[in-house]
């Protein structure tokens, strides 16, 4: 058995595509995490903890009160608004002037926390939703495509496009990027520097929350969830710049499909290691990312 | 009549003599409590596994030191009789799947606690460490549930082990495909494996991969990737190239529901599935999963079906329900159970805490087919330690449920094949 | 703060620096009995269990000073430490499984491996600021966790038991009484601390500092910068290496997922923050006080099977980080 084996061509598109579909769902879950980066350089080490609460919240308002996943949208989004809000009122405006590693800490201790707070109230068991309006594969050309999957990627895109518009075009998301810009400067401009802040983590986390939401419709809940996608969303920021919104989108669907591809020519257990190398090779030639400032 | 009353006052007065014989002569009959040490994973990803087991060890413990009145060793009466009723108390500690704390934590539990025996630990590389420390301090050390065959080739003298080994288990699959060539008069050509790669996945695979080659079949597809995988699209495509007759997966249970659901997105379609347990037999696939992974074989030590055939299974499975929030016992859970009755009906022979005593009487056990649970022909150590009584089964997932297929005196069921296609089905 | 001015490189361990050398007297006083406790604490406490604790604490806070040299000292933030320590662990573990090498040898030859890999690592990375950095260690981390995972020579997924001998000094197995163990893992602590305390008082420990305040200065003062920190990169790789050797001959059985995974590179890391990055003790301290914490509630809560150990551990984690973010250190400094 050699290791590159090469895949039919239906194979390959096959694989191209489902890589895509999982890339916008990446970068939407990587947004959130650069818009708070952006906004304060601190990279929030419970973002994962934060994806699985809101998968948690879609499938408890399906389990309690029978509501689709696709309805729960807007109360994951509402219910991490509120989560990210918290955060930064309760322990990230005590340590915004910390060391780096205080700030890390912080988040990483709030992530066990979360976990563990998971496993203490729902047990560690893997839940699912089982009986979503939309669910099963369409197959279209000989390719076959899951539903839910699609609706995930479409609707994260649409996040997408709202999150952006709302960055660039709105009083408030100007008022956002120029206390990205300067915060000292924003707040002789009148900004409430503060509210700005705390405005900012309730949307990187609603971003995860829409995330989660789609994501808890075809894929199971359990405490460590979030540590799948985590660390995955840390190299999706990275490769498309710290801070960068549109960076993340593209990086996340590169991530999506070089994760396919990888294991369809080389080795599914080096799929991983595809992406890893991937980002190392991009950041040494650009050692900004894809999309950075720098 | 009289004499019936007659002989059954003999009776009594002959093991009220026993009794007090007993007493006075055995040591360890003022031991008022025996401690056992369970090991097992308590957080972390397979952290329900862990506490499955511990469930089923309290329900063991409620039998014991209990007067609940089952046809099963030391199921009658409280305590354990050959040690004056003394009772039996377990130290509970979570690993966290690390080695390390394996290690720390069997000396912790030998020294400390003062276990008289050691019990656990799920992850092969935890009972690969604590096993050292008991073979190292004297302390016998049952296994249930690791499934490293290189457990037993230690050369330890304190190690036991109830449960099937990886070889084992992979043989059944083996026999079963011959056997079931036969009988259908088809062939299977190629497999593919498909494991997660952890110790288990590892160890599974590597004993299939030979195991294929002895029983000529080709191996068209190994493939290992990271367990805990976000998505299972570039394997799929892999299998679907590679398109093998049997696919043989050995995953845990999120990696066994993304194999699931990925297959019917992607419309992958082998003829057959079998699987090295794990993932297929926890209760929550089988609930969540169960009618989409119709037609899947695992293999299984246990089978909650051959209830008809093995009445205990059901009066243990509404208690076990009761502790785990309506969870049906599962593979692991009643391997769990075999094993911790196994030692303590060991330490109760022994009639004494002595750890050379409980070696001895572990030596000698011989649990008969029907004190069990399990399809097994009983429980009685080799010289390595290793249970020579299991037999493996293999059960089929049909119309949402698991029947036992595998070997044929036992089937409830017959094998569905091939896999209905993912397009014929509603 | 205004971002973009390398102030996450600047911010590491901004204000806890101590002044090298600067307690005579009662500071030499209280680290004389220091040292006597900690020679004694074997023949006090006779258990097993409570010597493999410290055992651990040493062995941990030597990971965690060594971590700080790299992290603490020269500001480049790594998140992949577990790199060497698998390396050190899988050298000697080879070593001996295979050509049947001495594990004393085996800890001697893992350090030259790991200094080299640290160098083929950093020489490019270098050129990497901040998170960029730290996750580009993530990346190697896990590249390397998966390489061990699919290469059967060093035992694969499977991992690797080393043979159980006799206790002797000269097999490095000495599981029955623990004492040379604890002695050994005690030994490579002062020599990384020793380590340390000279770097503070030279001229590298300057360079290092520079470095991590503001490296385009550095540089424009005539410091190598690319040279010191591969320096320090080596130094940090070496001790770490021991370490991973210590473990594979303390535990016997070795995996990838033992020691090689990112949540190793993350304890490491986390010690020496909470303890204080940057300074001498803060590293011991936080082992000292982490260690035996998540020991603790791990025993009295962990076989609940609801995670109240955890629930513990990462609070604290965050108030610890909330009211004292330049480390434990600061509060017996005040």
């Amino acid at each position: 058995m050699s290791i590159f084996t090469i895949p039919s061509s239906e194979v390959l598109i096959q694989g191209i595509l489902s890589g895509i579909l999982m890339g916008f769902v990446y970068a939407l879950i990587a947004a959130g995490l650069s818009l708070i980066f952006g906004l304060m350089e601190i990279v929030n080490f419970a973002h994962g903890e934060f994806l699985m609460l809101s998968m948690y919240t879609t499938f408890w308002a399906y389990a309690l009160f029978a509501l689709d996943p696709l309805l729960s949208v807007p109360l994951s989004a509402g219910v991490l608004f509120l989560l990210g809000w918290l955060t930064y009122r309760g322990i990230i405006r005590r340590i915004l002037g910390g060391p780096m590693l205080a700030q890390i800490f912080a988040t990483f201790g709030l992530g066990i926390f979360l976990r563990a707070a998971a496993q203490f109230l729902w047990t560690p068991d893997f839940r699912q939703v089982s009986k979503a309006w939309v669910q099963g594969p369409v197959r279209i050309l000989g390719v076959s495509v899951g539903l839910p999957q699609a609706v995930a990627s479409v609707a994260c895109l649409a996040a997408f496009g709202m999150l952006y518009w709302f960055i660039t075009r709105t009083e408030t998301g100007f008022a956002l990027e120029a206390t990205a810009q300067d915060r000292q400067a924003a707040a002789l401009m009148g900004i409430n520097t503060e509210r700005m802040f705390a405005l900012g983590w309730g949307i990187g986390a609603a971003c995860v929350g829409v995330a989660g939401a789609f994501l808890a419709n075809f894929f199971y809940v359990f405490p460590h969830v979030g540590s799948l996608f985590a660390l995955i969303a840390y190299v999706t920021v990275a490769l498309g710049g710290f801070g960068s919104i549109p960076g993340s989108l593209v990086a996340g669907v590169i991530i999506g499909v070089i994760e396919v591809l990888g294991g369809l020519l080389i080795a599914p257990a080096f799929k991983y290691v595809a992406v890893f190398v991937l980002y190392l090779v991009v950041v040494l030639v650009r050692p900004q990312g894809l999309f950075g400032k720098f | 009549m009289i004499r019936r009353r007659y002989f059954r006052w003999v009776q009594v007065s002959l093991m009220a003599v026993a009794a007090v014989l007993a007493l006075a002569t055995a040591p360890a009959a003022q031991t008022r409590e025996v401690v056992i040490g369970v090991l097992y994973p308590m957080t972390g990803p397979v952290a329900q596994i862990g506490i499955d087991a511990v469930n089923v060890v309290k329900v063991a413990l409620d039998i014991i030191n209990n007067d609940v009145d089952i046809n099963m060793p030391l199921g009658k009466g409280a305590g354990l009789p050959r040690l004056g009723g003394a009772k039996v108390r377990i130290v509970v500690v979570d690993h966290q799947g690390k080695p390390d704390l394996g290690l720390a934590e069997a000396e912790r539990l030998i020294t400390q606690e003062k276990v008289h025996a050691l019990f656990g630990a799920y992850f092969s590389s935890v009972t690969n460490t604590a096993s050292q420390v008991a073979e190292r301090m004297g302390i016998p050390l049952l296994n249930a549930d690791s499934s490293s065959p290189a457990l037993t080739e230690r050369g330890f003298k304190w190690f036991f082990r109830t449960s099937p080994h990886d070889g084992h288990f992979s043989l059944a699959m083996f026999d079963f495909m011959r056997d079931f060539e036969k009988k259908r008069g088809i062939k299977f050509k190629s497999v593919a494996i498909l494991n997660e790669d952890t110790q288990f996945g590892a160890d599974s695979a590597k004993v299939q991969d030979e195991l294929a080659k002895k029983y000529g079949y080709e191996v068209v597809a190994r493939i290992p990737f990271r367990t805990g995988t976000t998505s299972l699209d570039a394997e799929i495509g892999r299998l679907k190239t590679a398109n093998a007759d049997v696919l043989l997966p050995s995953l845990y249970t999120s990696d066994a529901i993304l194999l699931t659901r990925t297959a019917k997105n992607l419309d992958y379609n082998p003829k057959a599935i079998i699987a090295q347990n794990a993932g297929y037999t926890d209760p929550k696939f089988v609930a969540e999963m169960g009618k989409e992974a119709e037609g899947a074989i695992t293999r299984a030590p246990f089978a909650l079906d051959l209830a008809a055939k093995k009445p205990l299974i059901p009066v243990i499975n509404e208690m076990f329900k009761k502790l785990s929030g309506g969870r049906d016992i599962s593979d692991v859970s009643a391997r769990a159970f075999t094993g911790f009755i196994t030692l303590v009906d060991a330490i109760n022979r022994a009639g004494s805490t002595d750890p050379a005593a409980i070696q001895k009487a572990l030596r000698e056990t011989n649990l008969p087919a029907d004190h069990l649970i399990m399809p097994w022909t009983g429980v009685r150590f080799d010289e390595k330690g290793q249970n020579a009584g299991v037999r493996a089964i293999l059960q089929q997932l049909q119309g949402g449920a698991y029947h036992t297929i595998y070997p044929l005196e036992l089937a409830t069921r017959e094998a569905l094949y091939p896999i209905p296609a993912w397009s014929q089905r509603k | 703060m205004p971002p973009g001015e390398g102030v996450e490189v600047a911010d590491a361990g901004a204000g806890v620096v101590a002044p090298p050398s600067a307690r005579t007297g009662w500071g030499t006083i209280f680290l004389a009995i220091l040292l006597v406790a900690a020679l004694a604490f074997p023949w006090v406490f006779r258990l097993p269990y409570h010597r493999d604790l410290v055992i651990r604490v040493f062995l941990y806070a030597m990971l965690a000073q060594a971590w700080n040299i790299l992290a603490g000292y020269c500001g480049q933030i790594s998140l992949g430490h577990a790199v060497f320590f698998g390396t050190g662990a899988y050298t000697s573990a080879v070593l001996q499984t295979t050509w049947g090498w001495n594990p004393w040898l085996g800890l001697l030859a893992g350090v030259p491996v790991a200094v080299a890999l640290s160098q083929v690592i950093g020489y490019p990375c270098f050129r990497l600021r901040g998170h960029y950095f730290a996750i580009a260690t993530i990346a190697i981390g896990e590249i390397v966790q998966t390489l061990a995972i699919n290469w059967e020579f060093i035992g694969g997924a499977r991992g690797l038991t080393l043979p159980f001998q006799k206790d002797s000094l000269l097999a490095f197995q000495f599981h029955t009484s623990k004492y040379p163990y604890y002695y050994v893992a005690l030994v490579l602590l002062v020599l990384c601390l020793l380590v340390s305390w000279w770097i503070e008082r030279t001229r590298l420990g300057y360079y290092f500092r520079a470095i991590r305040e503001d490296p385009e200065a550095a540089q424009s003062v005539g410091i190598p910068v690319a040279r010191y920190k591969l320096i320090a990169m080596a130094i940090s790789a070496a001790f770490v290496s021991a370490g991973g050797s210590f473990y594979a001959q303390y535990v016997l059985y070795l995996d990838p997922d033992s020691v090689l995974p990112l949540s190793l590179s993350i304890l490491i890391c986390l010690l020496a923050v909470v303890g204080g990055v940057g300074t001498l003790w803060g590293p011991l301290v936080g082992a000292a006080l982490l260690i035996p914490l998540s020991e603790f509630t791990r025993i009295q809560f962990g076989g609940t099977g609801r995670a109240v150990d955890l629930l513990i551990y990462g609070g604290l984690l965050t108030t610890v980080a909330v009211f004292q973010p330049a480390g434990l250190v600061g509060l017996l400094r005040r």
